[in-house]
């Protein structure tokens, strides 16, 4: 018996006897996209719809000449409207901001940039559960976090996609400034 | 190498029930992951999600804190201790279509330990009030995780297409 991927559909390896027990996992690789220094944003196009949920891991860094953090957003299916609510929650190191909006055009996933060139990135994990279900509005989630020696935060931020369609697309962006070539990220499928 | 979690059971909900329940649960991992994604019939906008462990009642007393919790509202923020291992799921008020989502991440169930827990969930709606919280929680059993169950505080119902994972972690 082989085993087959959910993202190829390939079969690979041999579960035979006489084989190494082979477990097929249910966190796969999809997607990793780097940035060239040229754009706020970077896209996950034609996402498999063969999983139950998605995870993005990636880290970030924005060339805007400030020491501070900036935040991760997502948008779903290249919608760019006002089509978004989003939450956040941050600590740095000795306030801690929260924020709310609704009719916004982007789900908030913390702030895991950090804004300047240097050796220091900021760090972000995102989910997006059952991005298939046509029954649900999309949420995202996400848990951030920056420290440059003296400026940083950590946050947690979500944003609701007020549309049941399946997520096809997926675009992380920085508003303040262009990902530097240090920025990647990388799309996970969940079974 | 890739996270090595690996899918046990999938629970989606076909129609409204009281409880979801993850039964006889294998032995053979490390840590447990339940993923959420859920909606309540209480007619407020949220609702809390309790879960417990082997169908015990808690062992822990209600001056004895288990979970400490740090919650954003979008306008406020809030810290705080209680005894009970719970979520915040979407209630029949929230937006349509909206369900609240949590991550659940038990470790070294099977150890015979304490079992540490971390939660981190999101209740969106379309309002500028909606909660994300981080929370941490300890049973205080030295049992293994046979069985695990959830439930709304309310007493309501889990609403149809709200669907639950247990992944094992190794």
């Amino acid at each position: 018996m082989a085993i087959r991927s959910l993202k190829t559909g390939t079969f690979t390896r041999s579960g035979m006897a006489g084989n190494p027990v082979i477990m097929p996992g249910s966190y796969e690789s999809i997607a990793t996209v780097t940035a060239n220094g040229t754009s706020q944003s970077l896209t996950f196009s034609s996402i498999p719809q063969t999983y139950t949920h998605l995870e993005i891991r990636g880290i970030s860094q924005a060339s805007y000449s400030s020491n501070d953090y900036g935040a991760i957003g997502v948008r779903l299916n290249s919608d760019t409207g006002s089509n978004y609510t989003r939450h956040v929650i941050r600590g740095n190191g000795s306030t801690v901001p929260v924020n709310g909006l609704t009719s916004t055009t982007f789900a908030e996933c913390g702030d895991g940039a950090y804004l300047n060139t240097g050796s220091t990135v900021g760090a972000s994990v995102i989910s997006v559960l059952d991005y298939t279900n046509t029954n649900k509005y999309t949420t995202v989630r996400g848990l951030s976090g920056v420290d440059n020696n003296g400026i940083g935060a950590i946050a947690m931020g979500s944003g609701l996609w007020l549309n049941t369609a399946a997520i096809t697309s997926l675009t992380i962006f920085q508003q303040n400034a262009n990902f530097t070539d240090k920025t990647t990220f990388a799309l996970y499928g969940i079974a | 190498m890739a996270l090595q979690l690996f899918k046990i059971e999938t629970v989606e909900v076909a129609s409204p029930v009281t409880s979801v329940s993850f039964s006889n649960i294998p032995q053979g991992y490390t840590d447990l992951k339940v993923v959420v994604s859920s909606r309540g019939a209480l007619t407020q906008v949220y609702d809390t999600l309790w879960m417990q462990f082997n169908n015990l009642t808690p062992n822990y007393s209600p001056t004895t804190p288990t979970i400490r919790l740090i919650q954003g509202s979008g306008s406020s923020v809030s810290s705080s201790a209680f005894a009970g291992l719970q979520t915040l799921q979407n209630g029949a008020n929230a937006t349509a279509s909206s369900f609240g989502t949590a991550d659940f991440y038990i470790t070294n169930y099977t150890g015979n330990t304490f079992k540490s827990i971390s939660v981190d969930a999101a209740t969106e709606t379309n309002g500028a009030t909606a909660y994300t919280n981080l929370m941490a929680a300890l049973w205080s059993d030295t049992s293994a995780v046979t069985s695990i169950t959830l439930f709304p505080a309310s007493g309501s119902t889990i609403t149809t297409n709200s669907t639950f994972t247990l992944y094992g972690v190794l």
